[in-house]
């Protein structure tokens, strides 16, 4: 593969609908007056949905659907994609992915939060306790399943989640909510004004905290947390140009965990970061985007992984159009200097280190004709341990009609070592990280369908993943090696109808079956049931209903099964949440929520051979106030 | 470790109850509804619309070759707005799609949009065009006090406007009554 060679050719997933949006605008203005003032807004959003025509298998999550859900942080809010698959360990730590391989130390996923990854290089995946937004001030949430590495980089291998938060010209004012329940508390304010005319901006506040679970055998958890952030954003505005600038600062406070006599400590962590970006319309369809970020986070955490790592992102990409092209490229740089405090479960050798990433990347979109659209593109990603990776993809989307679309991709994505496969050693257990442990390879190929008709929308994609040198490991003293292949396949449905105008109805099921097989020349005990390779259900669906009862009040259920885990074994479960409001007056909501209301409690996950930790039954009532 | 199947059960029947009666609430379903688009896509296929159901005093077109829509603070629909007008006319007029800014001249304008990016200085935008032939569309709760014709609110999903008529009527701006049927709400004079 010729991995040095610069490949120029390039997808856009977002610059995609641009070419149709003018077909669909178009075909608005030709609805009647009447026909017009009945059309549903996709999101409540002010600016276009992007991805809405891509050659890939995209769910938006909606500002309506958060608001109707009742949701109160952001790892719960991805329980709406029903391509993710979202399982709480404990009061705060979540297994969150798409397309197999769960597991508490998740790693084949990338997660953005207004363009800023949270993606830790410690183990190349995200902390769940030490995230959250203010879910009101969230525009839409893209939830991409299968491959985004041409335009995200490594890690996007199973997916991409793209959190958006509005504007502070769209959040003006004031909105304060509170809420309490039989499991957890929230409290939050947010201001917003404005500068001057053409600057806005906004600050919040929000604080949260959970109670303490009981595992399964009837022993505490130690989860109990208390978690609050603090932020801000500045969007300002002058001729062609835009600019942004925010920041976040938070805090987890765990409780002390006890061992027989021993005291193991709090869990706690802190951080913050800052982004500024810079937008600038040159001209019809072309745009450029500056931006950069720096991101701190220390995380006390005397048993898993006691690390403080600081981050520097620096990206510049150019978006244009010509004749039947529309291409964006780009280049980005990130370095992410950590300091790791021996745990009980790691020690890592050497315990501090600095990694560079440098990437370039470059996808085209070509109109092939009025219906057919080729979307190619490739990254080439430079990091300190495997140097360059190539990562290309090719879509091919066919608007067979009006409301039908065919796609099909094909792609090659990574996940490329942490440091935790590199360095990390256990006091604990006779454990060393692999020296020669390399990225792990997944060629991806989908073939999906989307339609929309009259009230119905509906889409469906299969999916087929070959893994190659997947992490294994050893007999004691156990060494990480790339000894594990095969391949993961399966599909991911949703559907909406908007039964009437006042219900709609969402549901969504995925499958997914896996092939894994450990190399003959392999000595790892556990092969293919190795705990930190994955966990997942082979099968899970949802459905929800909302319901507006009256302009005042509106009701909301929601069901899910996700079926039994296989390594360590968990049975299957069901739950239902379910929400009711009213409002009082234009400013004030009211509302009570009830989660997992079938059973008294259970677990969603388990990490080890150890009894999971027991979700309970909850009610939650909450008020929100908005004004001026 | 067996633990939902039997009260899951149950619950399901309870489930399968609940969804009836939801749908049953919801009463009759509207003959049919079209695909979902984007917000901004929607207000500006209105924006071109509204020309067609105001009737404009004549020294509104004096000397004019163009049916001019400007845009202040809303990009986003300005850059809908100018995708879709194509070859489009209104009042048998080519469409020009201008963008301005607080204290720029209305001369020949038709038709003004202040998105919500200009909420906070809207009476004083709105003041300057008081009276003279210019449909002041706006998209904020203050948009019809402020005086404003035409408000855009989003509500059960779907973009709907309020209509204020006195302000029309200091303009000289006659609005059909078809668009006053659509209307959410009308305040008359």
């Amino acid at each position: 593969m010729p991995r040095r060679r610069w490949h120029a050719a390039s997808i856009a997933l977002f610059v995609c609908a641009a070419a149709r949006a003018q077909g669909d605008i178009a075909s608005l203005a030709d609805l009647s007056l009447e026909e017009l003032a009945n059309v549903p807004v996709t999101s409540v959003t002010r600016r276009p949905e992007p991805l809405k025509d891509a050659a890939a298998s995209i769910y938006v999550i909606t500002a309506e659907e958060i608001r109707r859900s009742g949701v109160r942080t952001l790892p719960e809010a991805l329980r709406l994609a029903p391509n993710l698959t979202v399982a709480r360990i404990d009061a705060g730590q979540y297994a969150i992915t798409a397309r197999g391989f769960n597991n508490a130390v998740g790693n084949k996923l990338l997660v953005l939060v207004d363009g800023r990854t949270l993606y830790t290089p410690v183990f190349s995946g995200v902390f769940w306790d030490q995230q959250d937004v203010v879910l009101e001030d969230v525009e839409r949430i893209e939830v991409i399943s299968g491959p985004g590495a041409t335009l995200w980089g490594a890690n996007a291998v199973n997916g991409v989640i793209n959190v958006i938060t509005k504007s502070s010209s769209d959040t003006l004012g004031t909105l304060a909510a509170g809420g309490i329940g039989n499991r957890d508390r929230l409290a939050l304010a947010r201001y917003g004004g404005r500068l001057s005319g053409d600057a806005t901006y906004r600050i919040y506040g929000k604080y949260s905290d959970a109670r303490e679970n009981e595992k399964e055998d009837g022993t505490r958890a130690f989860d109990g947390r208390a978690f609050t952030q603090v932020g801000f954003r500045v969007d300002a505005r002058s001729g062609p140009g835009r600019f942004t600038l925010q920041g976040d600062a938070y805090e987890l406070r765990g409780q002390d965990r006890v061992l027989g006599t021993l005291n193991l400590g709090a869990l706690d962590a802190s951080g913050g970061n800052l982004l500024a970006r810079y937008n600038h319309r040159l001209g019809e369809g072309s745009e450029v985007q500056l931006q950069a970020y720096v991101d701190h986070m220390a995380r006390r955490d005397s048993v898993v992984l006691h690390p403080t790592v600081d981050t520097v992102d620096l990206e510049a990409q150019h978006a244009l159009a010509f004749g039947r092209h529309r291409l964006v490229y780009g280049a980005g740089y990130r370095a992410s200097h950590d300091d790791e405090e021996p745990a009980f479960f790691s020690v890592f050798v050497p315990p501090s280190d600095t990694l560079e990433w440098w990437n370039v990347f470059a996808q085209d979109e070509i109109a092939l004709s009025e219906a057919l659209t080729l979307t190619a593109g490739a990254k080439v990603e430079r990091n300190d341990y495997t140097g360059e990776e190539f990562l290309p993809s090719v879509r091919l989307g066919w608007r067979v009609s009006p409301s039908h679309f065919l796609w099909t991709s094909l792609s090659r994505a990574v996940r490329s070592p942490s440091r935790f496969d590199r360095a990390v050693a256990s006091p604990a257990f006779p454990v060393a990280a692999g020296p020669d442990f390399v990225s792990e390879v997944a060629k991806v190929y989908e073939l999906g369908y989307r339609a929309s008709v009259s009230r119905l929308s509906f889409s469906a994609t299969a999916f087929l993943h070959e893994w190659d040198r997947l992490r294994s490991g050893t007999p004691p003293p156990l060494v990480l090696e790339n000894k594990i292949s095969g391949r993961m396949s399966g599909t991911e449905m949703w559907a909406t109808l908007q039964a009437s105008e006042r219900l709609r109805i969402t549901g969504g099921l995925t499958t997914l079956h896996d092939d894994l097989q450990l190399d003959p020349t392999s000595t790892d005990p556990f092969g293919t049931e190795n705990v930190t390779l994955r966990n997942d259900p082979s099968r899970q669906w949802t459905l929800r209903a909302s319901l507006d009862m009256s302009e005042r009040q509106e009701l909301q259920a929601a069901l899910r099964h996700v079926s039994a885990l296989p390594a360590p074994e968990l049975d299957a479960y069901t739950a239902l949440d379910l929400r009711y409001a009213w409002r009082p007056s234009k400013r004030v909501e009211l509302s009570v929520v009830g989660e997992n209301l079938l059973d008294p409690r259970h677990p969603e996950f388990a990490t080890s051979a150890a009894p999971p930790v027991e979700l309970r039954r909850s009610v939650f009532v909450a008020v929100r106030f908005s004004g001026f | 470790m067996a633990r939902t199947p039997a009260p899951a059960r149950s619950a399901l029947g309870a489930i399968v109850a609940l969804a009836l009666l939801l749908a049953l609430w919801s009463g009759a379903a509207p003959a049919q509804s079209p695909a979902p688009s984007s917000e901004t896509d929607i207000k500006a296929a209105f924006l071109y619309k509204f020309g067609d159901f105001v009737q404009w005093p004549p020294e509104a077109f004096a000397g004019e070759d163009r049916f001019v829509v400007g845009v202040m603070g809303a990009d986003e629909i300005a850059e809908a707005l100018e995708r879709l007008v194509g070859e489009r006319r209104v009042k048998g007029y080519p469409i020009a799609v201008r963008r301005l800014r607080p204290g720029d001249s209305l001369r020949g304008v038709h038709v003004l949009f202040v998105g919500s990016g200009e909420s906070g200085r809207l009476a004083e935008i709105l003041a300057a065009a008081d009276a003279q032939p210019i449909l002041a569309v706006t998209d904020s709760e203050a948009g019809l006090r402020a005086g404003s014709m035409i408000n855009f609110v989003v509500e059960n999903q779907r973009v709907r406007f309020d209509i204020a008529l006195p302000p029309a009527e200091r303009a000289r701006l006659k609005i059909s009554s078809r668009l006053l049927a659509v209307a959410r709400k009308v305040i008359a004079s």
